[in-house]
């Protein structure tokens, strides 16, 4: 078993692919009717980022179809001979049990002009006189050196796979797998790797190794990895920083935002101080930083930012005069809540809305007065609940939500 | 249609039913048989019948059909400038329909408008003045530009009498055949302190826990925090133990759902029996009403509430 994932679970079939459905279709048409001569270009090119499933898609349609599949990787083998060799056998000899054949000619933008000027003419050569069906694939079908391939053949787009879209097939996996995984973590791998399902599954393999669980914390390890090291060495400096302006420059020095900064400072101010005067001083700090940010926000007062920068860097620092401890920096833990919370938030904000518009509220108001006694009632007495919820527009995401 | 809300269910349809604000329903009345009305503040803390007042005038004033010519915005919801030039003014500029003298436009928690939308806003109010008049609610009259209010008439909303409150409760109770115990009710009206609305939700949400609202029923409703939680939350703190404090507390916000609100009030009810010189009590009571203030400005719960933690912290240490 030590075939990586992105082998392991490499779709046989073509309904087994996840996302571009119409694509896939739209392939499996034009190359059902080139086998049966019935017109039509005489290559396709299907195109689109790496890992949207434009190789597994002609894989899995020759294994439908029966056909022999000869595949030629333009970018490996760079020369011409090889490939009007290969192809020309391909294209010329029936195969041996007189079945038929599909070309694949991958990565066609790949082709390294420098090295091999003849590549594109004798692609062309083996689109021209094959008598089986051509197909190339390519990440960028615009390329100008690939032009002439792109006007003789069809053009498919792949386009790249959507959170949502990779979920189910990732689930199944970690099913298979016997890693219990929490959905918004599987959300957090998808997305990291916006739509290239060969390195989600490469991210979801190296994440479960010798796990039997699969936390949001987990995978949000992974996605500071890179970064890491800068806010480590960052918040090392602030918290044995002892003037006001190089601790205020840490937060153009750092490669994260401000806000993102506040949380790691907010969190590890608490195990880094250990004098309680330190401690109440630098949360005190933070908390009127945190205030600010808060009345620049909601007033769009943006001349409070750089009180409130000074106070979370500097004002903690500065707090720290007993001394620091060699306490371990941590991850912020709150981070992981406030993601994992995203979806209620984003049901709640939509439940306030509709109740605030019925009881003459604003949004904020009716999640304050009205949610918590609802939530409630619905607990206590359901069909009271449920009436309550018809009358003020609840959705039934919503309401599953809140009693699940 | 009966509304299953009772906060909708028994909201005054008229002036004439609201009972308490005396002296402010008598002078909106004033408005109606004089059908004028200038510009309005309504000032006042929540629950206490600011968006109520505006509704039954304007249905006093206009009749049945009072919603031709009435419009409620949200400025916490639609905030800004823009909300004010397009939504407000397009309202505002056309004449009402029919033979209704003029228009009323309702900006609920007004005091949530930006400096420069008030400006914007206060042009709005002079120019239509013929077509529209204006009822700007709000919590803090203070927080309202100087030049509005020196255009509009300031009626300053109080917090409900606990009598009035409790004839509101006894009269709901009994049209809804809730039994209502005397120590149920005395705790609805402790926990509401004179917002109605509180009060008449809490009634709901406990009258469907059981056969009767007692006392335990109601602390039952509020107390998604249970007082257990935050005894040990201050007791952690107390010990310098703030990380695990922390982590306790983020259970409580994130995970049982809890309000910051919630929290600190269960947190000021602990300052009292804390092992510490009265002087240090109340600097604590002091950083828990700046605490919870913020709260309200929408401050972050977590940070704000882990600074008061930390702060009891450092009043333990320095005991003796």
């Amino acid at each position: 078993m030590t075939e990586p994932w992105t082998v392991k679970y490499r779709p046989k079939r073509l309904e087994d692919i996840v996302g571009n459905r119409k694509a896939r279709e739209e392939f499996l048409k034009w190359l059902q009717t080139r086998l049966s001569h019935k017109g039509g270009k005489k290559s396709a090119l299907l195109y689109g980022p790496a890992g949207t499933g434009k190789t597994v898609t002609v894989e899995a349609a020759a294994r439908s179809l029966n056909l022999d599949l000869v595949e030629i990787n333009a970018s490996d083998k760079r020369t011409s001979q090889v490939i009007e060799r290969i192809a020309g056998l391909a294209t010329t000899q029936s195969t041996l049990y007189g079945g038929k054949r599909l070309l694949l000619l991958d990565e066609v933008d790949g082709v390294n002009l420098q090295e091999d000027r003849g590549a594109v003419p004798s692609i062309l050569k083996v689109i021209e006189d094959s008598a089986y069906p051509v197909v190339m694939t390519a990440n960028d079908p615009w390329d100008p050196k690939i032009r002439p391939l792109r006007e003789v053949s069809l053009l498919i787009r792949f386009r790249r796979l959507s959170a949502r879209e990779c979920l189910p097939f990732l689930r199944r996996i970690c099913e298979l797998e016997g890693v219990k995984a929490e959905e918004e973590a599987l959300r957090l791998v998808a997305e990291r790797n916006q739509g290239d399902m060969r390195s989600t599954l490469n991210d979801l393999e190296t994440l479960c190794v010798g796990r039997t669980m699969l936390r949001v914390e987990d995978v949000a390890w992974l996605a500071w990895r890179d970064r890491l090291k800068g806010v480590f060495e960052a918040l090392q400096q602030l918290f044995h920083s002892r003037d006001v302006e190089s601790a205020r420059n840490l937060v153009e020095e750092v490669d994260v935002d401000y806000e993102t900064f506040f949380e790691w400072i907010y969190e590890n101010a608490l195990h880094q101080l250990k004098n309680p005067r330190d401690v109440a001083e630098a949360m005190d700090r933070l908390a009127r930083a945190q205030l600010l940010m808060t009345r620049m926000k909601s007033r769009q007062l943006w001349s409070l930012l750089p009180y409130a920068l000074e106070l979370m860097t500097a004002g903690v620092a500065l707090a720290g005069k007993g001394g620091v401890g060699y306490t371990q920096l941590k991850f912020p833990e709150r981070l992981k809540y406030l993601s994992a919370s995203r979806k209620t938030r984003t049901l709640l904000s939509e439940a306030s809305k509709s109740v605030g518009r019925v009881v003459h509220a604003s949004s904020a108001k009716a999640a304050r007065e009205y949610i918590p006694y609802l939530r409630f009632i619905l607990k206590a007495k359901r069909e009271d609940g449920l009436r309550i919820a018809e009358e003020v527009g609840l959705s039934k995401e919503f309401l599953e939500g809140l009693t699940a | 249609m009966a509304y299953a809300l009772w906060t909708e269910k028994y909201r005054p349809k008229t002036l004439s039913e609201i009972r308490d604000q005396s002296s402010i329903v008598n002078r909106l009345m004033g408005f109606v048989k004089a059908r004028s009305m200038p510009h309005c503040l309504f000032a006042g803390p929540p629950g206490t019948g600011k968006t109520t007042a505006s509704i039954c005038l304007a249905r006093d004033l206009f009749g049945e059909r009072y919603q031709e010519a009435y419009m409620e915005l949200n400025a916490s919801d639609a905030r800004g400038i823009d909300v004010i030039r397009t939504t407000v003014k397009e309202f505002a500029r056309i004449a009402p329909l029919s033979e209704l003298p003029f228009k009323i436009l309702v900006l609920d928690e007004a005091d949530n408008l930006t400096a420069d939308a008030q400006h914007a806003m206060r042009r709005t109010m002079e120019r239509f003045t013929e077509t529209c008049r204006f009822i700007l609610c709000c919590n803090y009259s203070s927080r309202i530009i100087e030049p509005i209010q020196s255009r509009c008439a300031i009626f300053r909303f109080t917090p409900l009498p606990d009598e009035e409150v409790k004839a509101y409760l006894m009269d709901i109770s009994s049209k809804e055949k809730v039994a209502l115990s005397e120590d149920g009710l005395k705790a609805i009206l402790e926990v509401s302190r004179g917002d109605l609305r509180k009060a008449v939700n809490v009634l709901q949400a406990a009258a469907s826990a059981g056969e009767k609202v007692t006392e335990e029923i109601v602390y039952l409703v509020l107390g998604s925090a249970k007082p257990g939680e935050v005894e040990a939350l201050v007791k952690l703190s107390a010990q310098g133990k703030l990380d695990e404090a922390r982590r306790m507390l983020r259970k409580m916000l994130y995970e049982e759902g809890v309000s910051g609100e919630e929290v600190i009030k269960l947190l000021h009810g602990q300052i009292f029996n804390l092992n510490i010189p009265e002087e240090a009590k109340v600097r604590l009571i002091d950083y828990a009403g700046e605490i919870e203030y913020r709260l309200t400005q929408g401050a972050d719960e977590e940070v704000q509430l882990t600074s008061l933690l930390a702060k009891m912290f450092l009043e333990h240490s320095q005991r003796s």
